[in-house]
């Protein structure tokens, strides 16, 4: 193996980043002090927490207490490197399917004098740079500042080189998954014929709710301390899996078990190297397939007369709003926008059920309904008018050099983003209605409410999107500039309380959020009728901004 | 109704530059009804940007571009409607199959379904791309999303086409094709500005060439006209082309790499 050659190719993905930095491109020169400043920061944070903890189990007078901190933070080292593995894996995976959409991104040069071994180590470590990366070394020198307050320095070290090979394991496997779901998902699409859209469409779909589902239940505040316990005793049950061994090998060496800690290492040490070994075969076989086409239609070709003219869309229109539908239901890097709505409902009900590790609620709350039905849609709508417009990607040169007016382009992209968006709210609100069984008046003016938020909400992101369209779509597709995003997104938190005001009011006045002073009462639909005027007004001042914004884009093609 | 020889796009001391990079230097150009324009000239010399001006796509810093009797800056929509265009290494919806693609394209510029369905499959078939027509665009080759590109800009019968190395990635004998179907359409009064590197393609059929570098336009004329331009009578496009580019000593340059 030609190391050099495996740098060369991690620096060269390292490198596509600069695409979606939006960094100067002519001229071009590396800033290197930028570059490490994630790692630089992790690792200073990493220090600086260790520190604090380190400082504050000193400090702690009561033995008891300190013996209990001595529990939690072992009880911590022995699970971090299965949590580590469990989150590079999310971390990979979710980077591997927004590069889902790009054959170019890191493209074995398979012209080149580069081995298979060299190409897939350098992918395997490529996944883990950037945010992974930051991770482990946050991590890494946590442990290592803390377990000297903890005089376990042998441990931390030890725990280090786990955190290390868990991150390599995660990779390795996203590596063969990668390499897999190429080669099954082609098979599949071969087998399932005109069907094959939408086996990929749910098949994305159940993928990514799974994954999301992990992702949230070890980012949910009090559920971390909970799965810390759960996967250090967990490990110890299950101790046949090799993804455990490492974490197995660190409860060894703890108990002072030298001979079973050296065999869990060696044996953590020949699965990497067993499973480095299949991604490499796989790699050699699979890795320059490619997948099989997918025939969507076949017979004779009659053009479609659609309902949408009947709505009054003109035919470009309703080509446009036809054309967007496909993208998001056959586009990998797009489907995840339907995870959305799907985690904001599952994450609340779960929680509800006590499936986080939380006590059961006995009557599911109102605040849970709002949530249910005004959530989805509303953030739905915002994530699909910033990227509505950026997700035309390198095709967008037919929107220039075809006669679309601005007024049409912002007619289509708002109807496909509001029309999308109550569907979800409707689905959402069957659901929210059957677990909450609210009165007929709080479940219609909470679905006006949405409504309201959409159509409000769906001009504003427009308008954003419109004005800070990206079309880079190497590493990734990036579809909006991240200051525009974060700037609309405030915006359309503070207008969507504006709208949503007077039906707090309204809670407020009955009581059903309580204060300790007694207001008049707000009749609900006064409450509604007011939110209808704020966002009439919001939608008809971002309308026109839409407006003026589609001209500019239009005029401005210069790409 | 217009007739052959009149002025179908005018350009007037158009000029563009980017930054420090002047990519169209004042550009004069006269191109008549019914005839072949190519746009022959190195990479860099700003062929892309003209044909991106006329279309409307890129506002040039001076000057002023008529297309078909309209001001592309005043009304690009109108323009728009009335031309073909082919960018150079066009990118499609890779997502929508091929037949799907055309069936958008075709519903952007306005066409009936009868029509709409009657040149699509008019097209397919000329193209030989029969059979394939239902796959997603992500299974084609280069040459079979060149040869979408190509017929969504005939799709609305232009009369304008503005085509950026229209026959880069096809077979010879689509390509052959190709340039039957554009001689087809000029005899019918459709005008065409091509641009191309390949200078027998642009001898072969063209009926008048422009030949740009560094931003200007060196010299405009059939093959007469330029061979009197250059001072060589009886020579082929690529050394007329090689004298008037100013680069006709190109064996130090080879000589160097030989090294």
């Amino acid at each position: 193996m030609n190391w050099k050659n495996v740098l060369r190719l991690v620096s060269v993905d390292v490198k596509s980043g600069r695409l979606i930095r939006g960094q100067r491109l002519r001229r071009y020169r590396e800033r290197r002090i930028f570059q490490y400043l994630l790692y630089g920061g992790a690792c200073v944070l990493g220090i600086m927490v260790g520190l604090g903890a380190g400082i504050f189990y000193t400090a702690v007078p009561d033995p008891e207490l300190k013996t209990l901190f001595d529990q939690g933070a072992r009880y911590l080292f022995l699970s971090l490197p299965t949590m580590v593995l469990i989150l590079s894996l999310v971390f990979t995976m979710m980077g591997q399917i927004q590069r889902a959409g790009v054959r170019s991104s890191i493209q074995p040069p398979y012209w080149l004098p580069i081995t298979w071994e060299e190409h897939t180590l350098a992918s395997t470590l490529a996944h883990l740079i950037g945010v992974p990366l930051a991770f482990i070394i946050l991590l890494s020198s946590f442990i290592a500042t803390f377990s000297i307050f903890l005089k376990e320095l042998p441990l931390a070290t030890l725990a280090i080189f786990a955190l290390l090979a868990s991150a390599f394991l995660a990779s390795t496997t996203t590596e063969i998954f990668r390499v897999l779901q190429v080669r099954l998902i082609g098979a599949v699409y071969k087998s399932s014929g005109k069907a094959a859209v939408w086996v990929r469409f749910l098949g994305s779909l159940l993928f990514l709710i799974a994954f999301y589902v992990v992702w949230f239940s070890l980012t949910s505040g009090g559920s971390s301390i909970v799965l810390i316990k759960m996967v250090a005793s967990a490990q110890q049950a299950v101790w046949f899996v090799p993804y455990v061994w490492l974490g197995a090998a660190l409860a060894s060496f703890m108990n002072g078990l030298l001979a079973q800690t050296v065999i869990f290492s060696l044996a953590s040490l020949l699965f990497i190297l067993v499973l480095f070994y299949v991604a490499v075969k796989l790699n050699t076989r699979f890795g320059l397939y490619e997948p099989p086409a997918i025939t969507v239609s076949r017979g004779a070709y009659v053009p479609r007369v659609g309902f949408l003219g009947k709505l009054g869309f003109s035919s470009l229109e309703a080509a446009v709003i036809r054309k967007d539908f496909k993208a998001f239901t056959r586009r990998r890097e797009l489907m995840y926008i339907f995870i959305m709505p799907i985690v904001f409902i599952l994450m609340p009900l779960m929680q509800y059920s006590g499936m986080l590790g939380r006590p059961v609620e006995m009557e599911p709350s109102r605040f849970l309904l709002a949530w249910i039905l005004l959530a989805p849609g509303a953030i739905m709508v915002v994530m699909l008018g910033l990227m509505i417009i950026g997700e035309e990607g390198g095709s967008v040169w037919l929107f220039f050099s075809s006669p679309i007016t601005a007024r049409s382009l912002v007619k289509c992209k708002y109807a496909f983003v509001t029309i999308f968006s109550c569907i979800v709210t409707l689905v959402c609100g069957v659901i929210g209605i059957l677990v909450a069984r609210p009165s007929l008046d709080i479940a219609i003016a909470l679905l006006i409410e949405s409504m309201l938020l959409i159509f409000a909400l769906g001009v504003v992101s427009l308008g954003a999107g419109i004005r800070g369209a990206d079309f880079t779509e190497v590493p990734r597709p990036r579809m909006v500039r991240p200051l525009t995003a974060f700037v609309y997104t405030i915006l359309c938190l503070v207008l969507a309380l504006a709208i949503f005001s007077p039906l707090l009011l309204h809670a407020v006045t009955m009581e059903y959020i309580p204060i300790p002073v007694s207001l008049p009462k707000i009749d609900l639909y006064v409450a509604v009728s007011i939110s209808a005027v704020i966002a009439l007004v919001v939608t008809f001042v971002f309308y026109r901004i839409a407006l003026k914004n589609a001209e500019e884009f239009l005029l401005k093609a210069e790409i | 109704m217009v007739s052959a020889g009149e002025t179908a796009v005018k350009l007037m001391g158009v000029a563009k530059r980017y930054a420090d990079i002047v990519a169209v230097d004042y550009v004069d150009l006269d191109v008549r009804h019914g005839e072949i324009l190519g746009l022959l000239g190195p990479n860099g010399s700003g062929k892309s940007t003209t044909l991106k001006m006329i279309l409307g796509l890129i506002k040039p810093d001076s000057g002023s571009v008529n297309v078909l009797s309209i001001n592309a800056e005043d009304d690009p929509v109108a323009v728009k409607r009335k031309v073909g265009y082919v960018p150079e290494s066009p990118r499609l919806y890779e997502f929508l199959t091929g037949l799907e693609y055309l069936d958008f394209v075709g519903d952007i510029y306005g066409l009936d379904a009868s029509e709409k369905k009657a040149r699509i499959e008019e097209y397919l078939e000329a193209m030989e791309l029969e059979g394939r027509e239902g796959d997603m665009i992500s299974s084609y080759s280069e040459g079979m999303k060149q040869k979408i590109a190509l017929i969504s800009a005939f799709l609305h019968k232009p009369r304008l086409l503005l085509l950026d190395e229209p026959l880069s990635g096809l077979d010879p004998r689509s390509a052959r094709i190709v340039k039957d179907l554009l001689r087809k359409l000029t005899a019918q009064g459709v005008t065409t500005i091509m641009s191309t590197h390949i200078l027998e393609i642009a001898q072969a059929m063209c009926d008048r060439i422009a030949i740009m570098y560094e931003g200007r336009l060196l010299a405009l004329g059939n093959m007469k006209e330029l061979r009197q331009k250059a001072r060589l009578p009886g020579s082929d496009l690529e050394d007329i082309f090689l004298k008037l580019t100013g680069t006709e000593d190109i064996r130090e340059v080879v000589e160097a790499l030989l090294k």
